[in-house]
């Protein structure tokens, strides 16, 4: 492995796993930038990870608790002790008949994720780590023209004309959490000619470049959209041809029943864009040659599913499916099985992770991604006894985390605690990791082998990439995938019977006529061929139980959910009084703050490279209205917490609206810790603890609540 | 003389610093064990601007870097000729064995771009790459620059250029060999 050359690997600061080269001499990283074969760039944050790798403050060797959770004292022991103890604990849960208590709160890279495995075989049940916000995009897309993107497939910007219009509401694609080459194709759209509007309580950089920007009252884009849809269908701007072909017999006529009301006037009390610009939008939409619409923080505010129902029709009635500049579908590229492939839980009989009080209503909906364990309510009510937690930062970086915190030091009865065992693993000390029984070393993305794929393409023009090590492993480290096989092997000897993580990704592979070898030969990527464009046409039909495009949503008639509600989340819609102000938490492309591990990094939170502070931006309308000056500390407070911080007035943000970068607030790790910044998540709720009318609508409103701000 | 530069184009910059780390990496300017937030050498700084009023409100971001002066004030103020603006590039180059620490330049350059190792007691700054150019390429900022806000190239073509898009040369920023341009406001 001692080279001195660029070798192709895969980016891991965040998680849209850009394909990138390292340059390696003698055995060491010392740069890194994006891989040409996937047309070549790497962002800021991919380019500190150099930083991670050689921190000397990595986790070296397995540890284990010592003093009580929350403590964060630990001490060294090997990695078979480590293995024991999980070995030990998993085995109890079965016999006991609980083996479905244990889960496993990750990001699954791939559809092909050996821990995923692992959980499947000791009958856990899986939990992604994210709240459901990706999953309402990709019901609401499935649902209705039966397509199957995740959030990696977002439109295709190097393909939208002259005269095309980019929507981004409510998202932030220069802060590249998705492909590092995106930033990069919508300003080239831009110049030549597409246009750019950009729908965002915050100025950020996008709207910078944006031809418009229109800020809106969080949680106000489905009104918004449904005002603009209500003026195409009203006055014959949409697409007819596109939607008497289309669209399911009955749709459009119910469509136009439902959306009669829907006036751009009336939506504009709701998301507080002037009725005029809604009115603005829509001919934008009419004129224009393609219309594309990418969202994620407006996904996450808890109308979700409401939000990408109009979404979805909005583009339906534009004719904006699967052509340059609209919303891609992609196709689907199978990777082998390799058998025996363990069980999925049985979600029929042992439900969703859901603890809100409409538990028997939201279970209509049939979700593709089992939604987050809430795993302070899990461990309250007795049905989460064995955690483990890879890539993910609860005592921190997710909502509720207060809640977390705590509900990891309840004790039952008899003193002991309620959650039986925790594991982490993970590469910088971490938030989380205080709370854990056992912390494991994890490994960088150069020095590890990992498969990473979904089955429908990845729009960026590959769909699977190779992440490989680089370099020789440092310390004592491990994946955390190798951990899982290793403790498959032990207790689930059939569903592990492949020799190692290579063979296990070589089978899959082969159900594609691939290999390791071969991806490392492609240069670390492979695709199935040229994406195309509305392939609908060729297989005359949408993949969906009619053929044809399902705009009313049916099988949610008995809720009262086939058409999407333009009202804002509960969550903004009551309290108002006591907490005029809807905070959003928002991010930059120097930071990503999620993971511990890039939380900790140097180059990071650098005030030159990244970003080392927290304060909380208001306008100067709002603080003059409060007699609160620039930099003076206040209290900020939600229904579930506070936090003291510093404010920075800022006209880049809509009166009556409060940001706030995520993610800080650590203890842990000599970089991260410095400072006197705050974690969002203390005033976000827990969202198991507040889930009523958002089962129904799409999700909790895990980046934004309502707060009040004082001296 | 020649000048080679760099041409940025605010139209493209989204201030996004992915430059300034790649910079790092390829100059070695990171010891990751030790290094702390603002106690890091950088060669480059990304600077912005927001002007306007709620909701009419316009943002530029651009990056400074080493000017590489027609007549460098630092090369003036140096007591040991350590600094020299080379014939055949007119890259300004600091040599780091000819340094003696005085630190005058640091104080005399307009830009404040140059930086200090207190441990090696030299002066160090942004060279353009002087290694990767003689050899053909471009600076690593150029390369990596994730919105292909920056250009590398002789001043003349580059400013031929900016003209052929319509691009107009921000007068008040580029008086050296860094070149800032964009487009007329709409
Ligand atoms: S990499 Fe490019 S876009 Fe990003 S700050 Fe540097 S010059 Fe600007």
């Amino acid at each position: 492995m001692h080279r001195n050359e660029w070798i192709p690997t895969v980016c891991y600061q965040c998680k849209a796993e850009c394909a990138i080269l390292a340059r390696v001499e003698d055995g060491v990283v010392k740069e890194v930038k994006g891989n040409p074969l996937a047309r070549g760039k790497m962002c800021v944050k991919g380019m500190a990870g150099v930083t991670t790798l050689y921190s000397a403050e990595r986790l070296k060797y397995p540890l284990k608790r010592v003093g009580e959770r929350g403590e964060g004292r630990f001490e060294r022991i090997t990695w078979d002790e480590a293995l024991d103890i999980m070995e030990k604990k998993l085995r109890e849960l079965r016999e006991r008949g609980e083996a479905h208590t244990f889960t496993y709160s990750m990001f699954p890279h791939s559809t092909t994720d050996p821990k995923w495995r692992f959980v499947n075989a000791a009958g856990g049940f899986i939990s992604t780590g994210l709240p459901h916000c990706d999953s309402a995009k990709i019901m609401a897309h499935l649902h209705t023209f039966g397509c199957f993107p995740n959030h990696h497939i977002a439109p295709m910007y190097y393909t939208v004309p002259k005269g095309g219009l980019m929507i981004l509401s409510g998202r932030h694609p220069f802060g590249c959490l998705d492909d590092a080459c995106v930033p990069r194709d919508i300003l080239n759209a831009k110049a030549r000619g597409a246009k750019l509007v950009v729908i965002d309580p915050i100025f950020r950089s996008e709207a910078a470049k944006a031809d418009w920007w229109i800020p809106i009252k969080p949680g106000g884009d489905a009104a918004l959209f449904l005002g603009v849809c209500h003026y195409l269908l009203t006055n014959d701007l949409y697409d007819k041809a596109f939607c008497e072909k289309w669209v399911r017999p009955g749709d459009m006529d119910n469509l136009m029943a439902f959306i009669a009301d829907k006036t751009p006037e009336k939506m504009s009390r709701i998301c507080e864009v002037p009725a005029a610009d809604i009115v603005r939008l829509a001919k934008m939409c009419a004129e224009a040659k393609s219309v594309c619409i990418d969202a994620f923080k407006s996904i996450m505010y808890g109308n979700a599913m409401d939000w990408g129902h109009v979404w979805s029709i909005l583009l339906v009635i534009t004719g904006n499916l699967d052509n340059p500049g609209g919303q891609p579908l992609p196709e689907i590229a199978p990777m082998a099985p390799v058998t025996p492939v363990p069980p999925a839980p049985n979600l029929k009989e042992l439900g969703y992770h859901r603890t809100g009080p409409d538990k028997n209503r939201f279970d209509h909906y049939n979700f593709i991604l089992e939604p987050t364990w809430y795993a302070a309510q899990a461990v309250k009510d007795g049905t989460l006894k064995v955690f483990f937690a890879s890539e993910c930062n609860p005592a921190l970086s997710e909502m509720g985390s207060g809640e977390w915190r705590k509900a990891m030091t309840m004790r039952d009865e008899k003193g002991d605690y309620k959650l039986e065992l925790f594991v982490v693993t993970e590469i910088m000390p971490s938030e989380t990791m205080k709370w854990a029984d056992l912390v494991l070393p994890d490994q960088t993305n150069f020095e590890r082998w990992e498969l990473l794929y979904m089955p429908w393409w990845y729009n960026y023009g590959h769909t699977a990439a190779l992440c490989r090590p680089v370099i020789e492993p440092l310390h004592e480290t491990r994946h955390a995938n190798r951990v899982m096989i290793e403790l498959g092997k032990r207790m689930f000897p059939e569903y592990f019977a492949f020799k190692d993580d290579l063979e296990y990704y070589d089978i899959e592979l082969s159900g594609v006529g691939m290999s390791v070898e071969k991806l490392m030969d492609g240069g670390g990527l492979w695709s199935p061929g040229t994406a195309g464009f509305r392939k609908y046409e060729d297989a005359g039909k949408f993949n969906t139980a009619s053929g044809k495009i399902e705009l009313e949503w049916r099988m949610y008639a008995d809720i009262g959910q086939q058409w999407p509600s333009p009202e804002l989340p509960l969550e903004f819609r009551r309290g108002e009084k006591e907490f005029p102000f809807i905070l959003v938490n928002f991010r930059t492309i120097f930071l990503n703050n999620t993971g511990a591990w890039s939380q900790n990094n140097a180059q990071l939170r650098d005030p030159v490279s990244g970003l080392d502070a927290n304060p909380v931006v208001i306008n100067p309308i709002d603080a003059k209205r409060l007699g609160i000056a620039e930099g003076d500390m206040v209290t900020v407070a939600s229904s579930t917490g506070e936090v003291r911080l510093p404010v920075a007035l800022s006209q880049r943000i809509k009166p009556g609206c409060a940001g706030l970068i995520h993610g800080f607030g650590q203890t842990m790790g000599k970089v991260a810790a410095r400072g006197n910044w705050a974690g969002d998540n203390e005033l976000i709720a827990d969202a198991g603890s507040h889930l009523d009318e958002q089962d129904l609508r799409g999700g909790e409103a895990h980046v934004a609540t309502r707060v009040n701000i004082h001296k | 003389m020649k000048q080679l530069s760099i041409m940025v184009d605010l139209d493209r910059c989204i201030g996004c610093k992915t430059c300034i780390v790649a910079c790092r990496n390829h100059h070695g300017l990171v010891d990751h064990e030790n290094a702390m937030p603002g106690e890091m050498s950088h060669y480059i700084r990304v600077e912005s601007e927001l002007t306007g009023t709620y909701p009419d409100l316009a943002e530029d971001f651009w990056v400074v870097m080493c000017q590489h002066c027609k007549k460098p004030p630092c090369i003036k103020a140096c007591p040991s000729g350590a600094i020299a603006k080379d014939a055949q590039t007119g890259i300004v180059r600091i040599d780091k064995e000819a340094c003696t620490g005085a630190k005058k330049c640091l104080a005399k350059c307009p830009y404040d771009v140059i930086q200090f190792d207190a441990a090696g007691n030299f002066a160090h700054k942004c060279d353009l790459c002087y290694d990767r150019v003689i050899h053909g390429l471009e600076p690593v900022c150029v390369e990596v620059c994730l919105a292909d806000a920056l250009r590398f190239g002789e001043k003349e073509i580059l400013l031929m250029h900016a003209e052929a898009e319509g691009k107009e040369l921000i007068k008040k920023r580029s008086t050296q060999s860094i070149l800032y341009v964009k487009s007329p406001r709409r």
